[in-house]
């Protein structure tokens, strides 16, 4: 099932364009804004779906493993890997991408990414359990209606594909 | 060569594909996890004790991890050859080394978020998860602000 | 197809603040949660967690329900302060085993039937509490492997 949805995710990543390093970084200078149009579209897609497909009872939202936050380590890491990903122009997903399209840039990538990996690894200590949350998620945070968010996040991503279609 | 496709319908795709990891899979899809699991094998391989905290993790999400990197290569390859996308690039030797350099401090950062654009940004960014919100907007703030000292690299 | 999903989009991000909650109502299935207590599947002895501890069983999450002063005093090691009603209100991995803690057990007992209410299946509670815990893992002179291996000694904080 996994290799499934591995085959259909790089398949999507792919049409996108995101394999290609170049046009991904475009999204930075402001020339090229594929990368927030796929991951917005992905994003709001799936938490409409998710939503209404559990408010519906066809699936369980509860059931569905939310990444956990920790907050510290996640802002951290979140400035680290923009630094890396403008650096890189891919992220992992699309190395495997890139790679498997034939450049030798996205092999590049994942290659410095298991190094990354591999020296954190040995170095930092194991578990860094600071500032968990569990599995806290916005509604919670906001003490919002879950669809209230929902709506909020559309809202976001709409005005933002407005912008940038004003700006292309 | 094949244009590239439109980047709401491919997005929605994408968005159709995580929906159904939701639904059949009970979790998003991520890919950092197999560059994790990997390493920290490795390190294990050579008797290092602190292999890394997300490494131990159970035999089925291992053989998961793997198959999603595996498919996620896989359904690339398919798409660029059908796209008549494919061809062997290799970039300059610049451009390699800042993509290893960028993939390392890449890899640093999703060690310590515990996940990357795929398993935090999308899958936990549709799912409202907190630190998954706060780790895309830390990443794309990071990149904006880091783009302009990188500009040189990007117009060799 | 573009302005389709666009339009779709905006339509179904209005409406979901109507919606009300997308998760699923509590259930309680008295008969169900009955015959499991009798079973005695709805707990752990302090010594089943000590070794579940030590052999760090996957997606293992353990709770204390105590107030923050007693659990800053001592607490499992590995454990999580969580208050009760702070527990019923959030969301845990469905593949995760839960065990809830407190000073008897009493509060972990009402607990687990307040987390099997709302679906979760692999939840369980410390039978005689954070005081079997000290009698049966930190004290106990029979199990002395499992002792030294959390410390032996309950004055000493974590």
């Amino acid at each position: 099932m996994a290799l499934v949805i591995g085959i259909a995710f790089g398949f999507a990543l792919e049409r996108a364009g995101l394999g290609n390093a170049r046009k991904l970084v475009g999204q930075f200078y402001g020339t090229d804004f594929t990368v927030f149009k796929v991951m917005f579209s992905a994003i709001v897609t799936a938490m409409l779906g998710a939503f209404w497909l559990s408010r519906f009872g066809v699936i369980d939202l509860a059931s569905v493993a939310v990444p956990e936050t920790w907050l510290v380590p996640q802002l951290a890491g979140g400035l680290l890997f923009g630094i890396g990903f403008v650096t890189a122009g891919l992220c992992p997903g699309t190395s495997c991408v890139a790679a498997a399209t034939g450049r030798g840039d996205g092999l590049a990538v994942m290659l410095g990414l298991f190094a990354g990996m591999l020296v954190s690894g040995l170095t930092l200590p194991g578990n860094l359990n600071l500032t968990a949350r569990g599995a806290l998620t916005l509604p919670e945070v906001f003490h919002l209606p879950y669809g209230v968010v929902v709506a909020a996040v559309v809202a976001i991503a709409l005005a933002g594909f407005r912008w940038t279609e004003a700006r292309a | 060569m094949k244009r590239y496709a439109d980047p709401y319908v491919a997005g929605f795709c994408l968005g159709l594909v995580l929906l159904a990891s939701f639904a059949f899979a009970g979790r998003g899809v991520g890919v950092s996890g197999t560059f994790v699991w990997s390493a920290a094998a490795l390190a294990a391989a050579f008797e290092q004790a602190e292999a890394g905290a997300s490494a131990v993790e159970s035999g089925s999400s291992i053989a998961a991890a793997l198959q999603t990197v595996l498919g996620i290569m896989v359904g690339g390859f398919a798409s660029a050859l059908l796209a008549r996308r494919f061809k062997f690039t290799i970039a300059s030797k610049a451009r390699l080394l800042t993509a290893f350099a960028g993939g390392a401090v890449m890899g640093v950062g999703a060690y310590l978020a515990r996940g990357c654009t795929s398993g935090l940004a999308l899958s936990g960014g549709a799912l409202l998860g907190a630190g998954s919100w706060i780790f895309m907007l830390a990443a794309f703030a990071a990149a904006y602000a880091f783009a302009p000292l990188v500009r040189k690299a990007w117009h060799s | 197809m573009r302005r389709a999903l666009l339009i779709a989009a905006l339509v179904a991000g209005v409406l979901a603040p109507l919606a009300g909650s997308p998760y699923r109502a509590p259930q309680l299935d008295v008969q169900r949660l009955a015959a499991q207590i009798e079973a005695e599947q709805d707990h752990v002895t302090a010594v089943e967690l000590a070794q579940w501890i030590r052999d760090r069983k996957p997606g293992l999450r353990v709770l204390d329900l105590r107030t923050p002063a007693e659990f800053e005093q001592y607490h499992v090691p590995s454990s999580v302060n969580v208050p009760l009603p702070q527990l019923v209100a959030q969301q845990f991995a469905r593949g995760d085993t839960l065990v809830l803690v407190s000073e008897g057990g009493g509060h972990a007992a009402q607990g687990w039937v307040l987390m099997r209410a709302r679906g979760y299946a692999s939840v369980f509670f410390l039978r005689g509490g954070i005081q079997e815990w000290d009698e049966d893992v930190i004290r106990a002179p029979e199990q002395k492997e499992l002792s030294r291996y959390f410390g032996g000694d309950r004055r000493g904080g974590c």
